[in-house]
């Protein structure tokens, strides 16, 4: 195992007294001295900024890169253009499992940049090719209602970025990628700067009022919102379709990688599904925690914790297709039953 | 991090504030610190005979569990009740509001077993 990489805001981030953790091979903040709960709410109610310069970035361009992209993951590249971003995934050739889900930044006619999770960086390039470029720059995703007016006094163009799409920007002499996506279910943007202009651009969108957020909240955020994290709800054995994430699978293309084995389980139908559980009382669920139904097991969380927004537990679970929303459940906690039911996702609404 | 000096610690990270034989407990700053914040307190039922080390109560952060062992045997005479619609008192004032519960001791000497605000600063600079 070699040694953790680390952000170009690493010395920003120890500055402001951050609690730094390794993940997927980097060292990164997981919370500030205000914590994780409180940089939570700030996302909620008004505006965040995480570095999640982890992120991996793999520059695909050229006449054959489209294509490359179409053939490799699943959601259809021709429903949208350049200056657009697509959720998508890529897929284990054999059994459909999700080997990653992406989002493909496509940032001129002949140039994408696709985003991986951290560790999954390596086999993304080996599906598609490209030039890695996560080292050249740093990403600060900007999060919450107010983070485009917060935004908009400082960086008034990146500001102006909407939903899921993305533009090469000038901040200040320096050329940045701006993506309207994240990861919260707020709104906001993702911006890619190089490393140089990394540490300036953090102050000055902190600068603004933008609170700084760490890897703690990104993870209750995103549970709230009801969004995967790849190693949870996706990766080995489970499919896009198991992961209720069948919008992502554009059918409708003659191949990609996994279409095969997809299909069959498509027409078979899944033997199990991700769904949302709301535990009553403060008590945080777990991952791997077994799910019952009376006093059979029938299910198991993939993700736990307690929501900031709503004061109760909440957790994402594997059950039996078509389980109503409603049911109700217990968790096994290790070994306390924590009472629940199944509900509808996202937990926590948009603004 | 603070150690206040007028306390007793565990090597596992908790408070112990001596009246007689009755011992409060709580955890100490530095544990708060490591576990991030507090979001619930599996408290202690008051009756329960507790031995010195024995895992009594849990506390949950947003990040993970972690156990609360008994620094003395005893009798847990009284609980925090406060901690179940505010368990970040722990954070927000560990040796204080967010003490856990009271244990009447059926071993004093146990005490001696545990740490001063001296041994206890030097066990955390490691």
């Amino acid at each position: 195992m070699s040694t953790a990489q680390h952000s170009p805001l690493d010395a920003v981030h120890r500055q402001l007294g951050a609690k730094m953790v390794p993940f997927g091979g980097w060292e990164m903040p997981l919370s500030y001295p205000i914590g994780t709960i409180e940089e939570h709410l700030s996302c909620r109610n008004d505006s965040v900024v995480f570095d999640v310069s982890h992120l991996g970035t793999v520059r695909v361009e050229g006449a054959g890169a489209f294509q490359r992209l179409q053939l490799a993951f699943t959601n259809d590249l021709s429903k949208v253009a350049a200056g657009r971003a697509q959720y998508t995934h890529l897929l284990d050739q054999t059994d459909a499992s999700v080997l990653d889900d992406i989002i493909v930044w496509w940032v001129d006619d002949e140039v994408f940049d696709v985003m991986p999770n951290a560790s999954n960086t390596d086999g993304v390039r080996g599906a598609i090719g490209g030039v890695e470029t996560t080292h050249d720059r740093a990403i600060l995703a900007v999060q919450g209602p107010r983070a485009k007016e917060r935004l908009a006094t400082v960086f008034p163009d990146a500001a102006a970025v909407g939903r899921f799409r993305v533009s090469t920007l000038n901040w200040e002499g320096t050329t940045c990628v701006v993506a309207g996506t994240g990861y919260t279910g707020e709104a906001g943007v993702e911006i890619a700067v190089p490393n140089a202009a990394a540490t300036d651009l953090w102050a000055t969108i902190t600068s603004a009022g933008v609170t700084p957020a760490g890897l703690g909240a990104r993870d209750t955020l995103r549970l709230e919102a009801g969004l995967p994290l790849h190693g949870h709800e996706l990766g080995a054995g489970i499919t896009s379709l198991q992961a209720g994430l069948g919008w992502v699978v554009a059918w409708s293309k003659p191949e990609f990688r996994g279409r095969t084995a997809l299909d069959a389980e498509r027409t078979a139908g899944i033997r199990r599904q991700l769904m949302g559980i709301a535990t009553d009382g403060r008590r945080p669920p777990r991952a791997d925690c077994p799910v019952l139904v009376g006093d059979q097991a029938v299910g198991m969380t993939t993700s736990g914790n307690f929501s900031p927004v709503l004061g109760h537990g909440i957790a994402l679970a594997f059950m039996p297709p078509h389980t109503e929303i409603g049911t109700e459940v217990a968790i096994d906690v290790r070994g306390s039953a924590l009472a629940g039911r199944v509900v509808a996702t996202p937990f926590v609404a948009k603004h | 991090m603070t150690v206040p000096a007028h306390l007793l610690y565990s090597r596992d990270h908790e408070w112990v504030a001596l009246e007689g034989t009755r011992a409060r407990i709580g955890i100490t700053d530095y544990a708060q610190e490591a576990l991030g914040d507090v979001v619930y307190v599996q408290a202690p039922v008051v009756g329960t005979t507790v031995a010195a080390g024995d895992s009594f109560s849990e506390v949950e952060s947003t990040k993970s569990v972690s156990d609360i062992y008994a620094p003395v045997s005893g009798t847990i005479v009284a609980v925090n009740e406060a901690l179940g619609t505010g368990p970040d008192a722990l954070n927000t004032d560990p040796y204080g509001k967010g003490w856990i519960c009271e244990i009447e001791m059926s071993n004093p000497s146990d005490v001696e077993g545990l740490l001063d605000a001296v041994g206890y600063q030097a066990l955390i600079d490691g």
